[in-house]
């Protein structure tokens, strides 16, 4: 208790304290004009606007003024208009506003900061600098997006590549600050953990923030261990900072090696900026100079960012080292002293290096010293699970689901449990698929979520099939209504005295629960009124299903006879569309008000008005009008996004996408809506010619995956938007659209025709269709060849079928007779 | 009085009725497609298979009920088999994996456990299974037929089987299915091998074995059956055979000595008066003592029993006498022979042999090669050798896999019978063996669901084996195949194996000689599964089927030929083979190996990416995330993630633009956001 009115005390007397120093701060105050001024001069403005002083407000305003001066070396003013003083419009007037500080750039707002994301001279600094170099440092996610990055930046750029624990923090201010200065000259890329970090041989349960090299720029000269496509990497050792991220980006600019004809003693210490670095000397003979210089290069290579390789040639009359000795080394700041070595093999050099490098992360090793896992590649090839799905359930197979919410079905008990609920929704899982158990909490999800909003007619229920295996196989016993389960998971939909219906969406929650609260609707509803059909086109039939897009569909029919096709299709449709049935007189009103002749089939897509619906004639086959439904709910210009891509991508099309990023602002959701409706206008104005290709777009905001498809088409990440042709049926040519090319349909469609013509050039390929194993499987042949070399031959021809039998008689003791030893093949045993 | 008793009598009668209108009308023709000679429990198996498949048949039977052999035996009625009633599981499949009397049906209550609930089942019961069996199943048998004589005639339509019974009708069968047991005492000739008793006629009271020395020749089941039965009344029980005992739990062959019947190596250990000693039975004499002047024979009757002595043959002067003068008995020679005393009884439990009397010589199927020839040699496919269209089920077929696996007993030979009967029903009606075709990327988890509940691998180890046949994008997965007949595959089960080749799917205990007991009795690693020891998964993968050369020089100890491939999933304590690390994944890299597609399952954002940079995503994402069954990331992971405090989610609400400067996606991705101040202090 005491010590909890200390405290506030303390605090209490910091915030005071900080109070007064913001009110009396030198921190540059604007005047609604000065910022005026300021802003249409187009310089780079960090703008608070003070409405009233609360503690934390002042607490910020410290953190702001320190930036200040950081700021301004980077080209930003940072201040602050008082709106008790003077109002400046808009920006003084919102009360919400009181917690967001703003970025301006060329004459007008550039973005905008909660209070939360920069509540420190770190996070200010970095966050801002963030923002301004928002289109030079990329983000990677996964392994396959730096991979991409790696091969556009090959024999270009190096790349630097930094992890931050968490976003505002120190480090966090050096990369950006670091990125600021050195951005032309590399790329820089954050990376977000997970994946990538893995690759990179980081646990993850470590999470210090880090930097990494990487060397795709080729250097000429020397070999270069590459031996795959990555480009070699160097980890950074030292903590991060600004001075020694600086430092670290100078030293992979050192040469690798360099060949002096000095003795080691009279090289020169390491000059600016390597003067922190130990040299090592390594000796070259002219007999043996290749193999030396071979040598000399592995080395350096893993000595990289720990010290300097020099290579002395022999032959040079100065060089005084007697011949005992192979390697030499010099360590910074411990005077011009040269210790001389005789090394049996290279690791004694790394032993050397690799034990300061301890000291300087400890915690880190000592980690994987405590694990004992000294045989990484073994660990990470067999040991870890390679598969996304499995390491995630595997991840998390502490918490089992808890199965109350759903109904667990067996041989015994199904026939009653499924007679009990006019909807039956049941999974078969099997407990050792990652797939079905990933799904498995999903559809538990769904049905603690249909029991919140009191869905009861609806029994959620799931089957083990690894034990209730007759009932999954529908054994001949049990007169089941479905067909044998042999796709795991699977999900059936039952209703009473109905075949059962197998769920074909995404196995995810949201898509279950949609199509179960479709699906809770009658298929085809009968509409008797005018009313009924209003409400059915309008009205959403359950407040479950408010945010859902949906598609209706509507038969019209002269007569109930004439309905069978199309209820048929109704039923397929059933939890993905609505649809309702219309006959007789309303039947034909309802023609009359579309101007349709009986029977139609009227669509009306979630993407188009209702007004406006697709009229299909009926067909005779329900099949037949079932595609030409599904054909009518496509829309013609779609965002893909990860659900929606099979439905657009088994049309077999050439696919011209369009790229946007996320929109910041107003003006960005305006440029990026003209650019959709400028596509539609290709699409339209193309007529006939565009039917090949499908016109499509995707928002890499909504869908960031879009991400590493755009980097991998075009080989980095190109400015946005961008517009590319890919999946041709002729080829696997990808060709993007001339990227500083403002995208209007005119010229789109010339490009397209230079496409068809062939006059572009492809700018890419798409990658191999094989997908051979991504992992050696474990050669059980090969181990026994090896380990017990006969025993896994076939025998040779001439050893006739002799039965072997090993079993000797050995029980002297009581062994009767002598002579019965050797012969007893023919020992009997009774049955 | 039982009141269903009348109504019994009742339908007894109209089965009479309607049994010998049945004979009457078939005493024209009396033709079948099948005859299956035996109601044991083999023949009543492919009864049942060939009755439901409604195959024209017939089961023939000598005696008045199914499965005589086993009112009689064995004499201690104590019956060997399992009877697991309580497994913890509801799985039948799996259950059956520890029921080994019941018999297959489509009937999931039809099951041993019905009639008793004893661990060690009383012989009774089984007769009674099996009545109950023909009677719910309604299998047609025809009882006391006694076939006597069975000849082979070639005709224009093809090979028949003539049987001929006791009345000298006769039944013509295109197939025969022979299916009587083995009920012939088995005897080996030594002098003297008269006057010892046999197991099937010994008495089974233990008193009249009081203080009597006894003398057991074989030391399998039966004999020490005997020999425990009589352990408390005998003075000194002794045990005869050419090799040491077998114990079951060490070699996994339930023929050898089961733990239940070992009492005797016990008290022989721990120097009580029993023993065992081994000695070729050919080499023995058992004589009586000679006494002086006067010649008696064994047969006579004497107040007092004759004492017997076991002899040598070489010690012998009259190689063809029953008596023994002194100079003749071991004891003479070697003054410490083990079995110098002179014994009260010898009895001879050495098993029963095949009866091959009733075979003309055109359908007599040879003699094994192995058991002594006891057996009829037959093909991998249970087919006679020489006598095509007769095939022999049942413990009669156990030359196939004789001391190796489980052929020779009920929960063995019911998954032959089905795999008999499924290679008829394709030789004879061209249905091919049935089969599941599955999606390539579910493959992996149907093996695993076989692995861990299949019964007839599991029973049949080494000789029934799983057969996928891989096409591709999808495979073909064919059920207990013998593996034996793999060679023949295609002309057997009418599936072709294509250039994808196929892989079989066996289970196999270790073939090292170890401390069953001992420290490292069983591997862990499964780097190290091939030196499994205990029952375990294997798979061989073929490029194409091998051939017969191939599968008869296959390395020692092997039940298939060197494959381009092959897997051990590693033992499993639980035999539950679901581990994600030690069985799955390398189960999985093997697949893929075999079908060199990596086979991963994949979330849809990642089947998005793949299939807008290539052609076509990997199989898990054709096969699922374009036919719309993509995989989005769990949300209840997600919750767990966000729980742990990584997510910055609940930061977000209130302070709307700030977190464009934070894409969203790094949010999923796992970075945490630092929360700095809180801003409402």
């Amino acid at each position: 208790m005491m010590w909890m009115c200390v405290a506030v005390f303390l605090l209490w007397m910091r915030s005071g304290r900080c109070t007064d120093k913001a009110n009396t701060s030198d921190l540059i105050e604007y005047t609604a004009a000065d910022f005026y001024e300021k802003l249409h001069s187009g310089k780079m403005m960090f703008i608070y606007f003070e409405h009233q002083v609360s503690p934390t407000i002042s607490l910020f305003l410290v953190e702001l003024e320190k930036s200040a001066e950081a700021l301004q070396d980077y080209g930003v003013l940072v201040g602050k208009v008082n709106c008790n003083k003077e109002l400046v419009y808009k920006y003084c007037s919102e009360e919400r506003l009181l917690h967001t500080a703003f970025l301006f750039r060329g004459g007008k707002e550039f973005l905008s900061f909660g209070l939360d994301t920069i509540f420190d001279v770190n996070s200010i600094v970095s966050e801002v600098l963030f923002a301004i170099l928002r289109d030079e440092i990329k983000y990677v996610h996964t392994d396959a997006d730096l991979l991409a990055m790696e091969k556009a930046a090959r024999g270009k750029k190096d790349i630097v590549l930094g992890y931050v624990c968490s976003l505002g923090t120190q480090e966090h201010r050096s990369i950006m600050e670091t990125a600021y200065v050195y951005g032309s000259k590399y790329q820089f890329i954050l990376i977000t953990g997970g994946p990538v970090l893995k690759h990179l041989g980081v646990n993850e349960s470590s999470p210090l923030s880090r930097v990494w090299f990487l060397h795709c720029r080729v250097h000429s000269g020397f070999m270069i261990p590459m031996t795959s496509e990555r480009c070699p990497l160097t980890r950074m050792r030292k903590p991060l900072s600004t001075l020694s991220l600086h430092s670290f980006l100078q030293l992979m600019e050192a040469p690798l090696v360099t060949e002096v004809y000095d003795d080691p003693s009279s090289v020169q210490p390491p000059q600016f900026p390597y003067q922190q670095t130990p040299q090592v000397f390594l000796f070259s003979h002219p007999a043996t100079e290749h193999l030396d210089l071979d040598m000399a290069t592995t080395l350096a290579w893993r000595l990289r960012g720990l010290a300097l390789l020099l290579l002395v040639h022999r032959q040079s009359p100065a060089v005084k080292t007697p011949d005992e000795y192979n390697a030499a080394y010099r360590l910074p700041e411990k005077s011009l002293e040269v210790k001389y070595l005789t090394l049996n093999s290279l690791d004694e050099v790394l032993v050397l290096f690799a034990d300061q490098e301890k000291d300087e992360e400890e915690e880190d090793d000592d980690e994987e010293d405590n694990e004992g896992v000294d045989d990484d590649e073994e660990d990470s090839h067999f040991g870890k699970l390679d598969d996304e799905i499995a390491a995630a359930v595997f991840e998390n197979r502490g918490t089992l689901p808890d199965m109350d919410s759903v109904t667990q079905l067996t041989s015994d008990n199904f026939h009653s449990a499924v007679a009990q609920s006019s909807l039956t929704v049941v999974l078969f899982y099997l407990k050792w698929d990652a797939v079905s158990m990933a799904f498995l909490s999903s559809f538990i999800e769904v049905a603690e979520r249909l029991a919140d909003s009191e869905v009861n007619e609806v029994q959620m229920s799931v089957v083990d099939c690894g034990e209730w295996t007759d009932l999954c196989a529908a054994q001949p016993g049990s007169a089941v209504p479905f067909q044998p389960i042999t796709a795991f998971p699977s999900v059936l939909f039952l209703h009473p005295q109905h075949p059962a219906q197998h769920f074909r969406g995404m196995l995810g929650s949201e898509a279950l629960h949609r199509f179960i609260m479709i699906s809770r609707v009658a298929s085809p509803v009968l509409l008797s009124t005018l009313e009924e059909a209003q409400s059915f086109l309008l009205e959403v039939p359950h407040p479950e299903l408010a945010g859902y897009q949906l598609d209706r569909v509507v038969g019209l029919f002269e007569a109930q006879a004439q309905t069978a096709a199309f209820t048929e299709a109704a039923k397929s449709l059933r939890g993905e569309a609505l649809t309702g049935l219309l006959t007789d007189e309303l039947a034909e009103k309802w023609a009359a008000d579309h101007s349709v002749d009986l029977p139609a089939v009227l669509v009306f897509p979630s993407w188009r008005t209702h007004t406006y619906p697709f009229t299909l004639p009926a067909s005779s086959s329900a099949e037949e009008l079932l595609t030409h439904i599904n054909t009518a709910l496509l829309h013609p210009m779609p965002e893909l996004t990860v659900e929606n891509l099979p439905s657009f991508f088994l049309l077999g099309k050439a696919l011209l996408l369009l790229f946007v990023g996320e929109e910041e602002d107003k003006i960005g959701r305006r440029q990026n809506q003209a650019l959709v409706k400028e596509m539609r206008t290709v699409v339209e104005s193309g007529g006939e010619k565009m039917e090949r290709y499908l016109a499509c777009w995707i928002h890499l905001g909504r869908t960031p995956a879009g991400m590493s498809v755009l980097g991998s088409y075009a080989g980095s990440m190109p400015p946005l938007p961008a517009l590319v042709l890919t999946h041709l049926p002729s080829g696997d040519q990808i060709y993007q659209y001339p990227p500083n090319t403002p995208i209007v349909a005119s010229s789109v469609l010339h490009w397209l025709q230079r496409v068809e013509d062939g006059t572009e050039s492809p700018t890419g390929l798409l990658d191999e269709d094989s997908w051979p194993p991504a992992f050696e499987f474990y050669d059980f042949l090969k181990i026994m060849d090896m380990q017990e070399p006969d025993s896994a031959q076939q025998q040779t021809p001439k050893e006739e079928e002799e039965e072997v039998n090993e079993e000797e008689v050995n029980v002297k003791e009581h062994v009767v007779v002598e002579d019965m030893t050797n012969d007893n093949r023919h020992a009997h045993s009774e049955l | 009085m039982d009141p269903s008793l009348p109504s019994v009598i009742l339908f007894i009668l109209i089965g009479y009725v309607l049994s010998s209108f049945d004979n009457r009308h078939h005493n024209v023709t009396r033709r079948y497609d099948y005859c299956v000679l035996g109601a044991g429990p083999a023949g009543l198996q492919m009864g049942y298979f060939l009755s439901k498949a409604r195959r024209n048949y017939v089961i023939l039977e000598r005696n008045s009920g199914p499965g005589s052999f086993f009112n009689k035996y064995p004499r201690h009625r104590k019956l060997i088999s399992i009877n697991k009633i309580y497994t913890g599981r509801g799985n039948r499949e799996f259950n059956l994996r520890h029921d080994w009397n019941s018999l297959l049906s489509d009937k999931p209550d039809l099951l041993f456990k019905r009639v008793s609930d004893e661990f060690y089942p009383p012989a009774d019961a089984f007769p009674q299974y099996l009545s109950l069996f023909v009677r719910e199943l309604g299998l047609r048998v025809q009882y006391g037929v006694d076939v006597g004589r069975i000849r082979a005639v070639q005709s224009a339509t093809g090979r028949h089987y003539i049987l001929t019974d006791q009345h000298a009708s006769d039944y013509t069968c295109s197939v025969l299915l022979v299916a009587t047991g083995l009920w012939v005492p088995h005897t080996v000739d030594f002098v003297g091998a008269d006057l010892v008793e046999g197991y099937e006629s010994i008495s089974t009271n233990p008193q009249d074995y009081k203080d009597q020395a006894v003398l057991i020749l074989g030391k399998g089941n039966s004999a020490f059956e005997t020999a425990q039965s009589i352990l408390g009344r005998a003075s000194r029980v002794h045990m005869l055979s050419s090799s040491p005992v077998r114990l079951a739990w060490q070699t996994h062959y339930v023929g050898d000595l089961r733990a239940v019947n070992n009492e005797l190596i016990d008290t022989y250990q721990l120097k009580s008066l029993d023993g065992l000693a081994e000695a070729r039975l050919e080499k023995i004499v058992i004589a009586q003592q000679k006494e002086e002047g006067e010649r008696r024979l064994a047969g006579k009757k004497k107040e007092k029993r004759k004492q017997l002595y076991l002899m040598l043959n070489k010690y012998m002067h009259n190689r063809n006498s029953f008596d023994a003068t002194q100079e003749e008995l071991p004891g003479h020679h070697i003054d410490n022979f083990p079995m110098r005393k002179p014994y009260d009884r010898v009895i001879r439990c050495l098993g029963f042999r095949f009866n091959f009397s009733i075979f003309d010589s055109s359908a007599c199927p040879p003699n094994s090669e192995n058991a002594k020839g006891r057996l009829p040699a037959l093909t991998p496919w249970y087919e006679g050798k020489n006598t095509p269209g007769l095939f022999v089920l049942g413990t009669a077929s156990h030359s196939r896999d004789y001391r190796s696996s489980a052929g020779g007993f009920v929960h063995g030979f019911r998954y032959t019978a089905r795999a008999v009967h499924r290679l008829l029903e394709h030789r004879y009606h061209r249905n091919p063996w049935p089969s599941t075709q599955l999606l390539t990327t579910q493959l992996q988890s149907w093996i695993l669901k076989r692995v861990d509940e299949a019964s007839g691998p599991y029973q049949m180890f080494e000789m029934l084996g799983d057969v996928i046949l891989l096409r591709g994008s999808h495979c073909e997965y064919l059920e207990e195949f013998p593996l034996q007949a793999l060679p023949q595959l295609s002309s057997l089960s009418g599936h072709e194996v294509s250039m994808h080749g196929l892989i079989v799917l066996v289970m196999q205990y270790g073939k090292k000689k170890i401390d069953y007991l001992g420290r490292s009795r069983a591997e862990t690693e499964w780097t190290n599964a091939w030196k499994s020891n205990f029952l375990h998964p294997v798979l061989y993968y073929y490029k194409t089927l091998p051939s017969v050369e191939e599968m008869k020089l296959r390395p020692n100890g092997w039940p298939l030929p060197r494959p381009q491939a092959i897997h051990h999933i590693v033992e499993d304590f639980l035999t539950e083979w679901d581990a994600p690390i030690s069985h799955i994944q390398p189960l999985r890299r093997f697949l893929e190996h075999c079908l060199q597609t990596d086979l991963r399952a994949f979330y849809a954002e990642s089947c998005f990416r793949s299939s807008l940079t290539h052609r076509m995503p990997p199989l898990f994402c054709q096969q699922g995330y374009l036919k719309q069954q993509g995989i989005p990331r769990n949300s209840q992971l997600r919750q767990r993630v966000h729980d742990a405090g990584l997510t910055h989610t609940k930061q977000d609400v209130g302070t709307s633009n700030a977190d464009s400067t934070f894409p969203n996606y790094l949010v999923p991705a796992g970075a945490s956001m630092s929360s700095g101040l809180k801003l409402d202090l």
